[in-house]
């Protein structure tokens, strides 16, 4: 009889996208038929394989993403895997769809007119943008006049920033902080497009999630 | 007709906080005749220069004025309970809630580019076709510091001769940009040494030729920006793909 964890490794080795503790917990019983597992100890499970992971000097580890289980390389050895993969294509967003992205991710659901509000400029074509890529969808009408749709992220959007939820989602200073800010009152004029990546980190603010540890 | 969109860029209330950072305003108390005077200022180069998307700075500017007006003011208004009311108040929460969305923004792009550095099994070929790459540039500087190193330029940007009223000469936005690219891939120039003593209608259409190539990656910008100029490289993608509807832009008469 196989141990949940080495079941839970396996399925999350084998799954091509997130999968929830709830589905390793259901898989494991229908297999065993041993209903006692629940949530809960598959995380056990996951912290327990992350542990030996990290002893054993292992490149992959398992992330919590969009409520889901994924294993993932580390970092480190990013510049390797993405020289295997020398064609993939840029994948930085703007700064304009990140913005509008990040007033739909908090505000959601929100309507067009609500966001073209918040940036001042007619969301359109970010909006279009943002649902090509599958990070933005319909959730529903509004009960407002003309009935507006609706928009909020998706589980996508959540995997490909690495959240498990919503809740993840980075807090925005307080306004007292942003306004004392050095860099809000000099001039910027770093060009993020020319540092290379050493100096791209050291101007990153808190932007590592928990999980990061190696 | 094809024209640079400048909602790609940024609206009317990224130029309301630049002009705050550049003169380093205090934004719970912002002096509206000045500020408006300088928005209306740009608003007004926008327009000439006919890129999209003017319609928004043009709203807000009408809003700016509109507060300028109340202001001025003899009495100051009341709400319900009798207190005065800043005519600005509204405005400013607008301003910093947009902030802090930029704010949060910077945080989702920070989670985006740690996410990137982690991979999945097979998942570059899997991922890479939902993810194409974005042809717009992570713009740091400024579109609205570039357009200042425009209004100066243009200030000493002769008129172009008395022209036939036959024979017009335009300019193109995709001559221009072949104009810059040659001069850009034999290394580093300058805005002000592609344009130096050439007339308006050369000086504007060489801006958008600059601009159209920086969204395409073709060119980059380097250097930090002055007051009086900006540097160009050559970018990412040194060659234009497909062609370029021509912007035509005529000598209007004056």
């Amino acid at each position: 009889m196989e141990s949940l964890t080495r079941v839970t490794e396996a399925l999350i080795f084998a799954a091509d996208e997130p999968v929830a503790g709830t589905a390793i917990a259901a898989t494991y019983a229908e297999v065993t038929g041993n209903d006692e597992v629940d949530a809960a100890a598959v995380e056990e499970a996951v912290a327990a394989l992350n542990g030996a992971y990290a002893e054993e000097g292992r490149v992959f580890r398992i992330q919590a993403w969009a409520g889901g289980f994924r294993m993932a390389t580390v970092r480190e050895v990013a510049p390797f895997v993405r020289a295997l993969v020398a064609a993939e294509e840029e994948r930085r967003l703007s700064r304009s769809l990140m913005e509008t992205l990040a007033v739909i991710a908090y505000k959601q659901p929100v309507s067009k007119p609500e966001v073209d509000f918040v940036r001042g400029v007619d969301a359109d074509y970010a909006l279009k943008k943002l649902l090509e890529k599958k990070f933005v969808t319909v959730v529903g009408r509004s009960d407002a006049i003309g009935r507006p749709l609706l928009y909020g992220t998706t589980d996508f959007f959540l995997e490909q920033f690495g959240l498990n939820d919503l809740d993840e989602l980075p807090r925005p200073r307080e306004i007292e902080q942003l306004l004392n800010d050095p860099a809000f009152v000099h001039e910027r004029t770093e060009l993020l497009v020319n540092l290379d990546p050493d100096q791209r980190e050291a101007l990153r603010t808190d932007a590592e999630p928990a999980t990061e540890h190696e | 007709m094809y024209r640079v969109q400048l909602q790609n860029f940024e609206g009317p209330l990224d130029l309301l906080l630049f002009f705050i950072r550049r003169d380093e305003l205090d934004i719970h108390d912002i002096p509206v005749a000045r500020i408006t005077d300088e928005y209306l200022d740009y608003v007004r180069l926008l327009e000439e220069i006919d890129l999209d998307g003017v319609g928004d700075f043009i709203y807000m500017a009408a809003i700016l004025i509109g507060i300028k007006a109340r202001m001025l003011l003899p009495r100051p208004e009341l709400d319900d309970e009798g207190e005065p009311i800043d005519p600005r108040a509204e405005l400013v929460q607008r301003l910093l809630e947009y902030m802090r969305y930029k704010e949060a923004a910077g945080h989702l792009e920070g989670r985006y580019e740690v996410r990137a550095e982690q991979f999945v099994r097979g998942a570059a070929s899997a991922v890479r076709g939902a993810i194409e790459g974005d042809l717009e540039p992570s713009y740091r500087v400024s579109v609205f510091d570039l357009i200042t190193v425009l209004q100066r330029v243009l200030e000493e940007a002769p008129d172009e001769p008395p022209v036939h009223p036959i024979l017009r000469y335009d300019y193109t936005v995709e001559e221009q940009t072949e104009y810059v690219l040659r001069h850009v891939r034999g290394g580093k120039t300058s805005f002000v040494q592609l344009v130096a003593k050439r007339p308006k209608g050369f000086v504007i259409t060489t801006f958008l030729a600059i601009l159209e190539l920086v969204q395409r990656r073709a060119v980059r910008i380097v250097d930090g920006v002055t007051a009086e100029d900006f540097q160009l490289a050559p970018g990412e993608r040194p060659q234009v793909h497909g062609s370029l509807e021509a912007a035509v832009i005529s000598k209007r008469e004056e």
